[in-house]
């Protein structure tokens, strides 16, 4: 998986300038439920992968979502 | 699991919905949300317009009304079919079947196999199913499908994971013989076990309406709603069809001995647009081939979306021309079904307001 991709979709989905791996997701102001749909669409369209609403809560930063999605590919 | 039915076809079709149309941006301050994500939203999910009925509609309502119509204008004579089948999942009282109180109001021949069934966004394959079953019997010449659900009346207007998309509708297809050579092509699939994605949890005999059940509450998700409320669990039903929709249609196709290409219209329920563009994305499906705007002019009516595509989308081209269709319905259950068969030309195909 390519991270720079990756986050430059996050960026995208978050309405932010940058997202860096160390960013915690629920303080994003963007952080609701729209934004979980529209991240676990990201990661099937883009990567084919499915992330389930249960993942989601339990990763932190931008980098845990990143793992998980690079796990799940493999 | 797979079905084919031969020699019959949908020879006409009506879509009813209420006059009274609600607008996304005047519910929005209903919401326990900052404007600027609802507007959001409603640009990604596609939310618009919506078609609800006034306090006290009944499904029955709809039904006598849509029927009445078909009678007036002599698409349908009423002694000519004999079976209606009601799918709904707000039937007016519990019982009798609201098909019977259909049938009373009517005054329709004692000689009417009538048949409620309970399913929701798969409901217009289930009652094609059903009804495909019943025209097997020489003695049933015309089957009278309805699907008609008034969910907003058990939606909270302050939950905007359902509210923004329900719809209230009914729809009236005829099913009947045609040509021997014609084959329709079913695949089924439900699971059970992952029913808790769409529910009303209470007014049943679990857990019977009550002043408790009648109370909003917050589960942690900004949204207020009640047990007597419909409840969707938006992510995991997005999963869900995701995941089971495009494998099923692969099945399907293979079995009818088609190609993905050979499908001129792919009219599949419409929860919202953002889930069928994913999907006709994933399936590489044109989005001309896929309806998606029934949603932001009418609502989600729950089974009775797919008619509406047909009617809103494709009625004049059936009028005159015959098309090969994948039909697709999914969701409460779960439910995942799909049809694919010759449709049209239609006698009649019309999308009508009920005042």
């Amino acid at each position: 998986m390519n991270n720079e991709d990756f986050y430059r979709a996050l960026t995208e989905i978050l309405d932010v300038d940058a997202v860096k791996a160390e960013d915690i997701l629920r303080d994003f102001s963007e952080w609701d439920s729209l934004t979980v749909l529209s991240v676990l669409a990201m990661a099937d369209s883009n990567y084919g992968v499915t992330i389930t609403p249960e993942d989601i809560r339990s990763v932190v930063t931008a980098g845990d979502l990143a793992t998980l999605v690079d796990i799940r590919q493999k | 699991m797979n079905f084919t039915f031969r020699g019959k076809r949908i020879s006409g079709l009506l879509a009813v919905v209420p006059a009274r149309e609600h607008s996304f941006l005047e519910e929005m301050k209903n919401f326990n949300f900052p404007e600027a994500r609802s507007r959001k939203l409603m640009e990604v999910m596609g939310y618009d317009k919506h078609r609800l009925v006034e306090p006290g509609v009944c499904v029955s309502d709809l039904a006598v009304f849509g029927l009445q119509y078909l009678f007036d204008r002599n698409f349908l004579g009423r002694d000519d079919f004999d079976a209606l089948i009601l799918v709904t999942q707000s039937p007016d009282q519990l019982m009798p079947p609201t098909s019977n109180i259909i049938q009373g109001r009517l005054k329709l021949k004692q000689d009417l196999f009538c048949l409620d069934i309970n399913q929701g966004c798969a409901g217009f394959i289930i009652g094609l199913i059903q009804a495909l079953l019943l025209l097997e019997q020489p003695s049933i010449r015309k089957v009278v499908l309805i699907n008609a659900d008034v969910l907003s009346r058990r939606t909270s207007p302050k939950d905007r994971n359902s509210y923004p998309l329900v719809g209230d509708a009914a729809s009236f297809t005829v099913i009947e013989r045609g040509a021997k050579d014609t084959a329709l092509y079913v695949n089924l699939k439900m699971d059970g076990t992952r029913g808790e994605a769409l529910t009303i949890p209470a007014g049943g005999f679990r857990l019977p309406s009550s002043a408790e059940t009648a109370m909003l509450e917050d589960v942690g998700d900004n949204n207020l709603r009640a047990k007597d409320h419909l409840r969707m669990d938006g992510s995991a039903v997005f999963n869900f069809v995701q995941l089971e929709v495009p494998p099923m249609i692969e099945s399907l196709l293979s079995f009818a001995g088609f190609k993905r290409e050979d499908i001129d219209f792919y009219v599949f329920h419409q929860p919202n647009r953002f889930m069928l563009q994913k999907l006709a994305a994933k399936m590489k499906v044109p989005y001309a081939k896929m309806p998606m705007n029934v949603v932001e002019r009418f609502g989600n009516s729950s089974g009775v979306t797919i008619p509406m595509a047909i009617a809103s989308s494709l009625r004049q081209a059936l009028a005159t021309h015959q098309f090969r269709v994948c039909l697709a319905g999914f969701g409460v259950g779960l439910t995942w079904a799909s049809m694919l068969m010759p449709l049209g030309p239609l006698d009649f195909c019309e999308l009508i307001d009920q005042p």
